[in-house]
Formats: C-alpha cells, sequence, structure tokens
C-alpha cells in the first residue's frame, strides 16, 4: 500500500479506477464475494448496535428490583427482538460475512461458485431485519421471545401483527442462509485451486464445508416450522393450538430440532477461526489437525439428535429425558477433544500475544466455562432446577459472547489487514480486548451464582431479595464495559480504515492462500498461487529445506470435483428434502389416529390418480428430453420438454380442480386438523411443481432461441434434477395421504 | 417372580440357532483357517446367539416392544458388521454384480429392512408366526450385509469413499430416526400386538409392568428412542471409524519444494 492517509486516498483503493464514477452502484450491485463479505458484517454491525441498545436497555431495567423503566410488555420486546436479532441479523451475518471473504480466498478460488446467487443472500439480510423491525411501527414488536412458544405465538394470544413480522422475516432470512450454505459448499467442492485436494484443505475452509451442511439441514426445519406457524396464524389452521386439537409441544420439537443446530451453526464458524489464529501467533501447526477435523463431523452429526434435551422442563417422560441425556453428554467428547488440541498448539509454542490471540485466548477459556455449564444442563434433573434461572442465561451467552463474539472479534483483528491493507491499532485493540473481557465476565460470571440463588429468566422485573440486587448492579455495570469496549472497537475499525499502518500481504506471517495475494485482493483475487502440497502451502514456499509433510492424494476422491450446477441442485435439493419431511411428519403425526370430520375419505382418489400418473409420467418425458440433448438433437428436446410441461400442467390443474371441490363442499385449511395438514403438505408440493414449471418454460424459451452444441446444456440436467425431486415427494405424499388411508 | 429369577430362568434353547452358529464356524474355518480375525466372528456369532437365546428373546416374544426393538438392532446392524469384519482382506464379496455393489441397493436394504417389518401386519406377524419370525431374523442379517458390504467389505476397493461412506451412514441415520421420531411420539401403537395384554404364560407381566414400571405406552417410546439414538450412535461409530480411514492415510515424504512459483 502508499500509504496515502487521506479519505480519498483510502476510498480510492478499494475502488477500480472504472468504478470510482458511480461508487454506490459499485457496492449495491456487486457479485464480488469479498464486498459481500464486506457488506455482510457491516449489516450485521448495524443491527450489533440495534441488539446492543436493547440488551443495555434490559439491563439497565434489571439494574434495580421493582423497576419501572420498562413496562414489562416493552421488556418482552426488547428480550425477544435482542435474542432474535444477535442470533439472526448479527451472529450469522457477521460470521457468513467472514466465511464468504476467507474461504475462497484460502482455497484459492477466484470467487464463490454462484457469486449471483451470494448477492441474494446477502441483500436477504437487511431485507429480513427491515421486515423484523417494521414490526415495531406496525402495532408492536415480537413479544414472546426468540423461541416464540406456541400457544403464546398463536394468534388468539398475541393478535398484534408482531408475530407475523417475526416468523415472515426469519423466513426471508432462512432461506438466505440456505443459500449461502449451499453456495459454501459448492464452493469446496468445485473451485479449489488445482492441488487443494479435500484433505488439503485448512481447518477454515473444512469447518466452514462441514457447517455448510448442518446449515442446508437445520434451516428447512425451521422454515418448516414457520410456515406451519404462519398458516395457524393467517389462515386459521390449527398446527399448533390444543383447542383445536393440534400439539403446541410439536413446535417446541421443530423449534429445537432446528434450534440446536443452530447454536454449532454459529458455533462451528468461531471454532474454525480459533483453530486459523491459535496455530499462527504459536508459530506452531495446529496439534492433531486431523483429530480437530474429524471431531467437527461428529459434532454436527451429534448435534443434530440431541435436541429434546432443551425439553427437559417440558416433561416428556423419564424414558425421553434418559436417552437424551447421555446423547448430549457425548457431545462434550468430541468438542473437549478441540479444546485439548488447541491448548497442546500453544504448549511450546512461541506465543505472541497479539491483539487476535487475545481474543481467542479469552475465548477458548470462556467457552471451557460455557461448555461445563452445557454440560450440567445435560443432566435432566439438574437441568429442571435451573433451566428457567439466570444460571441459563450465563450458560448460553458465554457460549454466544464469550466464545462466539470474541471469536468474531479476534477473527476481525486477524483478518482486517487483509481486508483494507491496513493494520489495526493493537494499543486500541488491547484496550478494546480487556474492557470486553472484564465487561463480559462482570455481566455474566454472576449471572450463574444469581441463577443458582433462584432468580427467573424472562421476567422483567424482582423483589428487593438478598443478594440479588448487587448482583444485578454489577451485571449491569459490566454491561456498559462491553458497551464501551464496541464503541472503541469501532472507533479503531474507522480510524485504521484511514490512518491504519499499511498491512503488506502477509502482516502475521500465516501460512494459508488467503496471504499470498496483497492486500486488499484484486479483483480476480491471484495472480498466480505457489504450489500446494499441504495445508500451509506458503509455510512450504517460505521453506522449502524443511516443508510440512506432503499430504497424499489417494484415489479420485481426494480431487473430486462435480459439475457445478449439478452439485447446487442437488444441495438444494437435500435442504428440500428436509423442509418436506418435517411437513410429512406432521402429517403423519396429525393423522395418525382418523379426523372426526370430512376428510381423507372425501378425497377422490381415483382422479389424483391420474393426475399423478401424469406427474410421474413427465419424469419419464424430461428423461427423453435430456437423451434429445445428448443426441445433440434439439428438437426431440424441444418436444419431450413441452410433453412435460404438458404433464406438469394437467396435474397443477387436476390439483386445482380437488382444491376447488373440496372448497365447495365446507373443506378449508382452518376446518380440522386433517385440512389443516393436507393444504400445507400438497399445497407446498404443488407450489413446487408450479416452480418448477417456471424452470422448465425458462429452458424451453433458452432452447427456442439457441444452438445446442456438443450435447451439453447444463440448465436442462439441473432442472431435471428438481423435477424428478418433486415426482418423488409426490409419491410420498401420494402413498401417505391418499393410500395409506385405502389399507390402515 | 424376581427380576433375578427371570434373567436366569427364561432362556430359550433355540437347536436351530445353535447349529447356524456352529455351521457359521465351521465354514468359516474351512475356507479362511484359523486367524485373528475369527475373533469378530466369536463376536458377531456370540451376539447372535445372544440375542435369540436369552431372555431378550423372551420378552420380545409378545411381552415387549423394546426388546424387539433391540433384537432388531443388533441383528441388522452389529451382527452382520462384525461377520463382514471377520472376512481376510482378499475376500471379495461381489463386486461385479450391480445388484450388490450399489450402494442404492444397500441403502435401501438396510433402511428398508427397519421401515418394512414396522408397518403394523408384518410386526404383528413376526410375533404370531414362527414363520414370519424366522424369515425376520434372516432377512435382517441378509440386508444387514448387504447395507455393511459398502463400508465394511474386506477389499478396500469394494468399499465407498470414506465422504462417501460418511454421506451413506448419516442419510441412514435419518432414515432411521424419522421412523423412531415418529414410533416415540405416535399416538397409536405401532405393534398392536404388544399393547394387548398377552397371554402371560411365563407369568412375568407382573414384574415387567409393576417391577420394571415398563407399561405398553412406555414399552413403544424405548422401542422408538432404541431406534432413533442408540442405533444412530452405531452408525456414528462407523463414521468416526470412516474419518479414521480418511485421515490416516499414509504420508508421503516431502518432495524438494519448487523454487520458482
Amino acid at each position: 500500500m502508499n500509504g496515502d492517509t487521506t479519505i480519498a486516498g483510502t476510498v480510492a483503493h478499494l475502488l477500480t479506477p472504472a468504478e470510482r464514477q458511480h461508487w454506490k452502484l459499485a457496492w449495491l450491485s456487486t457479485v464480488d464475494h469479498k464486498r459481500i463479505g464486506i457488506l455482510y458484517m457491516l449489516t450485521g454491525l448495524v443491527f450489533f448496535v440495534f441488539g446492543g441498545i436493547e440488551a443495555l436497555l434490559i439491563r439497565l431495567q434489571l439494574m434495580v428490583p421493582n423497576n419501572t423503566l420498562l413496562a414489562p410488555d416493552t421488556y418482552n420486546w426488547m428480550f425477544t427482538m435482542h435474542g432474535t436479532t444477535m442470533i439472526f441479523l448479527v451472529a450469522m451475518p457477521v460470521l457468513f460475512g467472514i466465511m464468504n471473504y476467507i474461504l475462497p480466498l484460502q482455497i484459492g478460488a477466484r470467487d464463490m461458485a454462484f457469486p449471483r446467487l451470494n448477492a441474494l443472500g446477502v441483500w436477504l439480510v437487511p431485507f429480513g431485519g427491515i421486515l423484523l423491525h417494521f414490526s415495531f411501527l406496525a402495532g408492536g414488536a415480537p413479544n414472546v421471545g426468540w423461541f416464540a412458544y406456541t400457544p403464546l405465538s398463536e394468534a388468539p394470544y398475541s393478535s398484534q401483527l408482531g408475530v407475523d413480522y417475526w416468523a415472515i422475516s426469519l423466513l426471508v432470512l432462512g432461506i438466505g442462509s440456505v443459500s449461502a450454505g449451499i453456495n459454501f459448499i459448492v464452493t469446496v467442492l468445485t473451485q479449489r485451486a488445482p492441488g487443494m485436494t479435500l484433505r488439503r484443505l485448512p481447518l477454515f475452509s473444512w469447518m466452514v464445508f462441514i457447517n455448510a451442511f448442518l446449515i442446508i439441514l437445520a434451516l428447512p426445519i425451521l422454515n418448516a416450522g414457520l410456515v406451519m406457524l404462519l398458516i395457524d396464524r393467517l389462515l386459521g389452521g390449527r398446527f399448533f393450538l390444543p383447542f383445536g386439537g393440534g400439539s403446541a409441544i410439536l413446535w417446541q420439537h421443530i423449534f429445537w430440532a432446528f434450534g440446536h443446530p443452530e447454536v454449532y451453526i454459529v458455533a462451528i464458524p468461531a471454532f474454525a477461526i480459533l483453530s486459523e489464529v491459535i496455530p499462527v501467533f504459536s508459530r506452531k501447526p495446529i496439534f492433531g489437525h486431523e483429530f480437530v477435523a474429524a471431531s467437527t463431523v461428529i459434532i454436527v452429526f451429534l448435534s443434530l439428535l440431541v435436541w429434546a434435551h432443551h425439553m427437559f422442563t417440558v416433561g416428556l417422560g423419564r424414558a425421553v429425558d434418559l436417552f437424551f441425556v447421555a446423547a448430549s453428554v457425548l457431545i462434550a467428547v468430541p468438542t473437549g477433544v478441540k479444546l485439548f488440541n488447541w491448548s497442546a498448539t500453544m504448549v511450546g509454542g512461541r506465543v505472541r500475544f497479539t491483539t487476535p490471540m487475545l481474543f481467542c485466548v479469552a475465548a477458548l477459556l470462556q467457552f471451557l466455562i460455557g461448555g461445563l455449564t452445557g454440560v450440567s444442563h445435560a443432566v435432566a434433573p439438574l437441568d429442571w432446577q435451573t433451566k428457567n434461572s439466570y444460571y441459563l442465561v450465563a450458560h448460553f451467552h458465554n457460549i454466544f459472547v464469550g466464545l462466539i463474539v470474541f471469536a468474531i472479534l479476534g477473527a476481525i483483528y486477524y483478518w482486517f489487514p487483509k481486508m483494507s491493507g491496513r493494520m489495526m491499532s493493537e494499543r486500541l485493540g488491547k484496550w478494546t480486548f480487556w474492557l470486553m473481557t472484564i465487561g463480559f465476565n462482570l455481566t455474566f460470571m454472576i449471572q450463574h451464582v444469581l441463577g443458582l440463588a433462584g432468580m427467573p429468566r424472562r421476567t422483567f422485573t424482582y423483589p428487593d431479595l438478598p443478594g440479588w440486587t448487587w448482583m444485578n448492579m454489577v451485571s449491569t455495570i459490566g454491561a456498559f464495559f462491553m458497551a464501551a469496549a464496541s464503541v472503541l472497537f469501532v472507533w479503531d475499525l474507522v480510524i485504521s480504515l484511514f490512518r491504519g499502518k499499511p498491512a503488506g500481504d502477509n502482516p502475521w506471517n500465516a501460512w494459508t492462500l488467503e496471504w499470498a495475494t496483497t492486500s486488499p485482493p484484486p479483483h480476480e483475487n491471484f495472480d498466480a498461487l505457489p504450489p500446494i502440497h499441504s495445508r500451509r502451502p506458503l509455510w512450504d514456499y517460505a521453506n522449502p529445506d524443511r516443508p510440512d509433510p506432503v499430504v497424499p492424494v489417494g484415489g479420485a476422491i481426494d480431487n473430486f470435483r462435480p459439475d457445478k450446477i449439478k452439485a447446487g441442485v442437488i444441495t438444494f435439493i437435500i435442504s428440500e428434502a428436509g423442509f418436506f419431511g418435517v411437513l410429512i411428519l406432521a402429517y403423519l403425526f396429525y393423522n395418525a389416529t382418523s379426523q372426526s370430520g370430512p376428510g381423507a375419505q372425501q378425497l377422490d382418489v381415483l382422479k389424483t390418480s391420474i393426475f399423478s400418473i401424469c406427474l410421474f409420467a413427465s419424469s419419464f418425458t424430461i428423461w427423453r428430453s435430456e437423451a434429445g440433448v445428448r443426441a445433440n438433437n434439439l428438437g426431440k428436446m424441444k418436444a419431450w420438454l413441452i410433453a412435460t410441461i404438458a404433464l406438469g400442467g394437467i396435474f397443477i390443474v387436476g390439483q386445482g380442480l380437488e382444491y376447488w371441490t373440496l372448497f365447495q363442499s365446507g373443506v378449508t385449511v382452518g376446518l380440522d386438523l386433517f385440512a389443516t395438514t393436507f393444504f400445507t403438505l400438497t399445497g407446498f408440493h404443488g407450489l413446487h411443481v408450479f416452480f418448477g414449471l417456471l424452470a422448465l418454460l425458462v429452458v424451453l424459451g433458452v432452447a427456442l432461441v439457441s444452438i445446442l452444441k456438443n450435447g451439453h446444456f447444463p440448465a436442462l440436467g439441473a432442472v431435471g434434477y428438481y423435477w424428478h425431486f418433486v415426482d418423488v415427494v409426490w409419491v410420498f405424499v401420494f402413498s401417505i395421504v391418499y393410500l395409506w388411508p385405502l389399507i390402515r | 417372580m424376581t427380576t433375578q429369577q427371570f434373567l436366569t430362568s427364561t432362556w430359550t434353547w433355540n437347536s436351530q440357532v445353535l447349529i447356524a452358529a456352529v455351521a457359521a464356524f465351521i465354514a468359516y474355518i474351512r475356507a479362511f483357517g484359523i486367524n485373528h480375525r475369527i475373533v469378530y466372528l466369536l463376536g458377531g456369532v456370540g451376539v447372535f446367539v445372544l440375542t435369540l437365546v436369552s431372555p431378550l428373546n423372551t420378552l420380545a416374544a409378545g411381552y415387549l416392544f423394546s426388546a424387539h426393538m433391540l433384537q432388531h438392532i443388533l441383528l441388522l446392524l452389529i451382527v452382520p458388521a462384525l461377520v463382514l469384519m471377520s472376512l481376510p482382506r482378499r475376500v471379495s464379496l461381489g463386486s461385479r454384480s450391480w445388484l450388490i455393489a450399489n450402494p442404492f441397493v444397500g441403502w435401501i436394504g438396510g433402511v428398508g429392512a427397519m421401515w418394512l417389518w414396522h408397518a403394523r401386519p408384518l410386526c404383528n406377524a413376526a410375533v404370531s408366526s414362527q414363520v414370519v419370525n424366522a424369515l425376520q431374523i434372516w432377512s435382517l442379517l441378509l440386508l444387514g450385509a448387504i447395507f455393511w458390504r459398502q463400508v465394511l467389505a474386506p477389499r478396500e476397493e469394494e468399499r465407498l469413499s470414506p465422504p462417501g461412506a460418511v454421506l451413506y451412514l448419516f442419510s441412514a441415520c435419518v432414515a432411521c430416526s424419522v421412523l423412531g421420531i415418529l414410533i416415540t411420539f405416535s399416538p397409536v401403537s405401532v405393534c398392536p400386538i404388544y399393547a394387548q395384554a398377552p397371554a402371560d404364560r411365563l407369568g412375568i407381566l407382573n414384574l415387567i409392568q409393576s417391577s420394571w414400571g415398563i407399561t405398553p405406552e412406555k414399552d413403544q417410546q424405548i422401542g422408538g428412542l432404541l431406534m432413533w439414538v442408540p442405533m444412530c450412535l452405531v452408525y456414528l461409530t462407523a463414521i468416526i471409524a470412516q474419518l479414521a480411514r480418511w485421515f490416516a492415510h499414509p504420508v508421503e515424504s516431502a518432495p524438494v519444494m519448487d523454487k520458482a512459483l
């Protein structure tokens, strides 16, 4: 960098000469993963201010007993918005931003696999955030907690629009997150530099890759739950309303089946940051790379299995509790492996306590405490006593703040030089660190004691009991330390962007590929790459006489590079399968006993069978159409494609007629549980068929104006996979909804 | 009857099972001789015999759905896996046969065995009919072997690649969890023959329901949970083994680095 310290100079080097004339557009219309990453992070920072102010208001209200600063309802708004904002609008976007910026650089790629999809993902965040906050203007924010337990969140008990805005905005954010997850997976699979085999991925990239599977598996569960909640609230459905026969507990199952993996969706990127920063500042490769990498897979697996430990206080019964105690305690093993590996990396290393390292070491220690209190919550009897107390608040803030926020701050201090070309101030950084660490521990350590002393969470005030007042006062003071640290951090960001020391390409002497290019990297990321034989290519390059052992290439899988479009569609299908899986399970659960009202008996199985045969036949016709492409026969391809569209159209019309008949005889969504589940399941399938038809029409339009080259038409292949998937879903739906009642 | 009396007096000596066990040993020794891998066979056959002659079998025969589920898991997942592991590395398991070699067939076999045998009529029939029961046992062993072949085939080249195997096992766990979840929370009986008051021919119903506190509803819950949680932990164990296989590949010696970038 040229050391130009004027604002104009700084702005100038963030833009290419051609872009300076229209710099707003250059950022608003960008599809470059680096700018998208920064947009993600800036969006997260803006919402961090919102969520932080809400946190301070909560702490001010709780500073003294019997406080009247916030009315009870306002307090409920604050803690709902604080929780929702911090998870969906701060932690996820900021981490997605870091991953977006670093992942392609670290694997030697030019960009993400789908840059436009990436841009969609980032713009859905402010869209969802604004929707959520618009509720303040539309009669009141949601006030049912970030978990929105039913039946409280149902229309009869929360009649204002807050919960609707909450659900719709989370749906928007969930769709954006799934798109980002798909993009991470396909980027790692298809965009790696030559020589960067799957086993040579640095830990950060490996964990982002594994975590992306968790994203595409867990978010659809929430999305399915949200649409069910919205159908209840807006269309009079009965999913979670006990007096309509629904099950309020089912919402908790769905929410925590998403919610527990969600903790890991934000924790694994934090693990990834620690695994990157700690070795660099210990001047040693990570201790037991393979164990850290493998334990990540195990954590992902287990996290999907143990959600019921969030529900011990529901009263699921001793049998259920027992199994989930055992499974939950197991998670401590792979996380413990990670803690030991990070610690062992520092042992015997030349540890440099720079600001990023300080944040990461503090994250490690605070995560140890949060992890141990987490294990204590896995024990059901203790959980019954502490679940609804501040002990739990302290526990999960140790994870969300103590681990994740600290890791994020470490990551920003670590990668800011790469992103801006300038160093952040070490002096301000250390001030930020100590203010943050003292503030965090003042705020939350004392809350363990408060919780064990019996202070319940989620209540707007408390009586003046012995010890409670001063402990709450300490906690509030701590919160203001954290606020001061945050202000200082933002000041450091701004001042360093303009006045920071030039960073050079590799200020920390790190070893991964993002440091092999200029800071900030050029639009296309790299001019040339060093050879890649291990997980630390820059170490090998700098130390040719003692390189890392070569990570061997064993078989085809190491160089696995599927077709980009097909990989994208298949990951999308996996995620959609999760969505339909939840809807199908809900259908089976509610229809296990026959409903008394007009229901399954009224369905015309014969007529629907005929429409179904049309849909199944369309799988055959689209396959023939693809055969036409392979034979380089455009006419054949178009003919079979038109046949596919016609068959799909017949199915949609048939389903429409069936709906019409049902409506005529008074069967609507709100009638009973059968109707609610039936219309939800078949309706969402119909919607997918409809979108599939649109995609087929687009493909047909493209085919009409283009010429085939070498039997290659990737769009049709991609839509074809999707179309087959929609048909397979119908096989299940048709069997369950129409055929099952006939045989049981 | 006390629990202790129950555990000592309800072994069922089933000659077919013992003959099958002895036959398996004779066949193994004739084919491969005695080698250190026979320990796995010992384990596999041991589990097989215990599953079918111990008090577990008594409980599964009409008393407890959960005992039946445990048998199901042992026969489908544990016994075939141990038997496959006992085979020497040189043995080929028909990689040329499309049906055996295809991972989709293996997956459908392993997962389908779980779903199919818990369809209500089949589940009931497996308890009430000796023939169907025998059919169930042998089909579980066979389908389990087809499922595990993708992961545990003696020859490295006949197995899935480690990441592929992880996806294979993970998706199998999801598919079985879904059924486990349904069984755990189903408001109706999955296998009504266990829910009816059984003909208490051994006089242990009081022991089960009063001393152990297992009511028919709780019994079904435990059955579903067994399929949901411990069964997935079996798959998880296999996943850990696959990750070890993936990362433990021998490290080559470092070549001289190319100095020119």
